[in-house]
């Protein structure tokens, strides 16, 4: 397992009107964060919001290239971007445990924020279809490059780690500075992930460590293969 | 935090614990527990409210120290708010520095107001005033403002220094309209009524009149010998004779003090001072034991002089001698001026100091209970009294958000 300190690349954020960031996700232009009763969209390049959808949004948002899903209560709400409405409801596997939400090939991933589980499910009919153990709580979760990575957040202590999706087993763990917790994740698609910030109301973005021998900035990866 | 937790969280912070409730009620992990403990708190079954904060304290893990630390300060709140004095300070004071060694300094702020309102609650004026000038206020919300200035109010009045109560209960005023807690409103306004009810009565020249806090305080600094029947001490503008433990003196100088420029008779000071009806020879001879005691006690402030039919006081410093009574002299007066001093006593402290027995004192104290006029905290020979609380007990609750994420 790989361990090193998580390089917060810029800061966005606080946004007007939002206290609180509980999800995050991005549609490839722009970041949309859970903010409780809406979901608002800013531009990564200027930070800027420029809408908002009033929709419950209490925890988890993820992007399938046409929908947005929106963790709210006990639910996965399926929401159309441009007209804002609420297209399909399905139960959310946690009964409202639940933290974090992505898509990826077909499927939804939620977390189980102190269930430290991370659930696969049909996004048409809510059912599970497997679920993964963490031994942290889970908060964000993302798929990027076939990896599956989620965030953490117990007490002063966050990280984002890259678990193995079969086994759970933690393969390599950014730690976020004392304080600075992690509430929701997403990839932007590249090497960086987008990360709510919970109360502090802001979205960092973090440097996703670069695969094989270090090269360049790579500099940051301390490798400690310790394996658990 | 997960989903259906931030939905009851955003219910009751908009005012709505049923809502918060419907959404946690069923659940048993830490923040539903701790939610369901404010949201019951809030509806007022501070029992329920209390146990489910407890138990959420323990649930939360070993690393969700700021949220443990937030429950255990919001227990604090609901037992101060129902009166359960006896509550570990030491408890509350841990999870005070936890908060502010985390960085929470709202609500490290908030769990000292909740010592301090304990402190004063309880008679420890000294040490409410230090604890308090250790505070800032400026930084924090609307509501802890307003219960912080609430708290200086409270102190200012005990200390007869009106000036700085009112402008603390201004202060607290304009942060209650910024807190828009109508419960915090009718506080400052009930904390701001007392100023402006009788707070003793006058007796001078044979005749009476009712003196607001400020007159006393103005009273109080003037050239006048006072001999204050509110907390049983004779004094004038530079010197103190306490008499609260000398119910006999007390008397006396009191007796005396209604008379002043003229003189009270022997037989007159012995029915007020002994109760007995007739003075025989053994009376006159304690009697002068007394005023010769009372001499003593008295000799910077005035001289008692023997007259042809009794005594009579000539004040040294002061221009005139007035007497300072209770608004309504009423049953167990003796008792109330005791505890006008705004300590808390014990009943056989009590039994002491007016030299009754403790079977007495206990009586008198469970009619005044009885009455609303006193309250007591802790069991058992523990057990203390006080006059009821002057402002600085907001009685709303301010709890703080338990929950470990925000």
């Amino acid at each position: 397992m790989s361990r090193s300190t998580a390089e917060i690349v810029r800061e966005y954020g606080p946004f007007p009107a939002v206290d609180q960031v509980h999800g995050v996700t991005y549609d490839g232009q722009h970041v949309w964060i859970a903010a409780g009763d809406t979901l608002n969209a800013f531009d990564p390049a200027s930070g800027k919001t420029l809408r908002a959808i009033d929709v419950a949004a209490h925890a988890g948002t993820a992007f399938d290239g046409q929908h947005l899903f929106q963790l709210a209560e006990d639910r996965i709400q399926k929401i159309d971007p441009k007209t804002g409405r609420v297209l399909a409801t399905i139960p959310a596997p946690g009964g409202g445990g639940d933290s974090g939400l992505t898509w990826a090939e077909g499927t939804l991933w939620v977390g189980q924020y102190r269930d430290r589980t991370i659930h696969q499910v049909d996004p048409h009919t809510g059912a599970i279809l497997r679920t993964i153990e963490s031994n942290r709580f889970v908060t964000g979760v993302t798929w990027i490059d076939g990896e599956l990575w989620h965030g953490t957040w117990e007490g002063d202590e966050s990280e984002v780690r890259r678990v193995d999706p079969r086994t759970g087993e933690v393969l390599e763990r950014l730690e976020m500075p004392p304080g600075v917790g992690v509430s929701g994740l997403e990839s932007d698609g590249g090497d960086q992930f987008f990360c709510g910030g919970g109360g502090s109301g802001k979205v960092r973005t973090v440097r996703r460590p670069r695969r094989g021998p270090a090269t360049g900035s790579g500099a940051e990866i301390s490798v400690d293969s310790t394996s658990k | 935090m997960d989903s259906l937790i931030t939905a009851a969280a955003r219910a009751l912070a908009a005012g709505d614990p049923l809502g918060a409730l419907k959404r946690v009620a069923l659940r048993d992990d830490a923040p539903a527990l701790a939610l369901r403990g404010i949201a019951m708190a809030q509806l007022g079954d501070l029992v329920r409210a209390k146990a489910l904060l407890r138990r959420a304290a323990r649930a939360f893990g070993p690393k969700e120290a700021v949220a443990r630390a937030r429950c255990v300060v919001a227990e604090a709140e609901i037992a101060l708010v129902s009166r359960d004095l006896g509550w570990p300070a030491k408890t509350l004071d841990a999870a005070r520095a936890t908060l502010d060694a985390h960085g929470d300094r709202v609500n490290a702020a908030h769990a000292r107001y909740l010592e301090v309102r304990r402190l004063l609650l309880i008679g420890r004026l000294d040490a409410a005033e230090r604890t308090l000038a250790e505070l800032d206020p400026a930084p924090f919300p609307p509501a802890s403002r307003t219960a912080h200035e609430l708290v200086v109010a409270g102190i200012a009045m005990r200390r007869l220094r009106t000036k700085a109560a009112r402008a603390a209960l201004a202060r607290a005023e304009r942060a209650a309209r910024l807190a828009r807690i109508p419960a915090l409103t009718a506080e400052v306004e009930s904390a701001s009524l007392v100023l402006n009810t009788p707070a003793a009565r006058l007796l001078a020249s044979g005749e009476e009149r009712l003196l607001l806090l400020e007159e006393v305080e103005t009273l109080l600094a003037s050239n006048a010998l006072v001999v204050d029947a509110c907390r049983h001490v004779v004094r004038d503008a530079r010197t103190v004779a306490s008499l609260a433990r000398r119910p006999v003196l007390f008397a006396l100088g009191r007796a005396l003090g209604e008379a002043w420029p003229g003189d009270v008779p022997r037989d007159t000071l012995v029915a007020r001072a002994f109760g007995a009806k007739h003075a025989d020879e053994s009376h006159r001879a304690r009697l002068r034991v007394e005023v010769g005691r009372l001499r003593t006690v008295l000799r910077r402030l005035a001289d008692v002089r023997a007259t042809k039919r009794g005594f009579a006081l000539t004040p040294r410093l002061a221009r005139e001698v007035v007497v300072l009574a209770r608004p309504v002299e009423e049953e167990h007066a003796a008792v109330l001026a005791f505890l006008a001093d705004g300590e808390s006593w014990s009943s056989s402290a009590l039994a002491l100091a007016l030299g009754t027995s403790q079977r007495t004192v206990q009586r008198a104290l469970d009619a005044l209970a009885a009455a609303g006029k006193v309250q007591s905290c802790g069991r058992g020979r523990a057990r203390r009294w006080m006059t009821p609380p002057v402002p600085g007990f907001t009685t709303t609750l301010l709890l703080p958000a338990p929950l470990p994420i925000d």
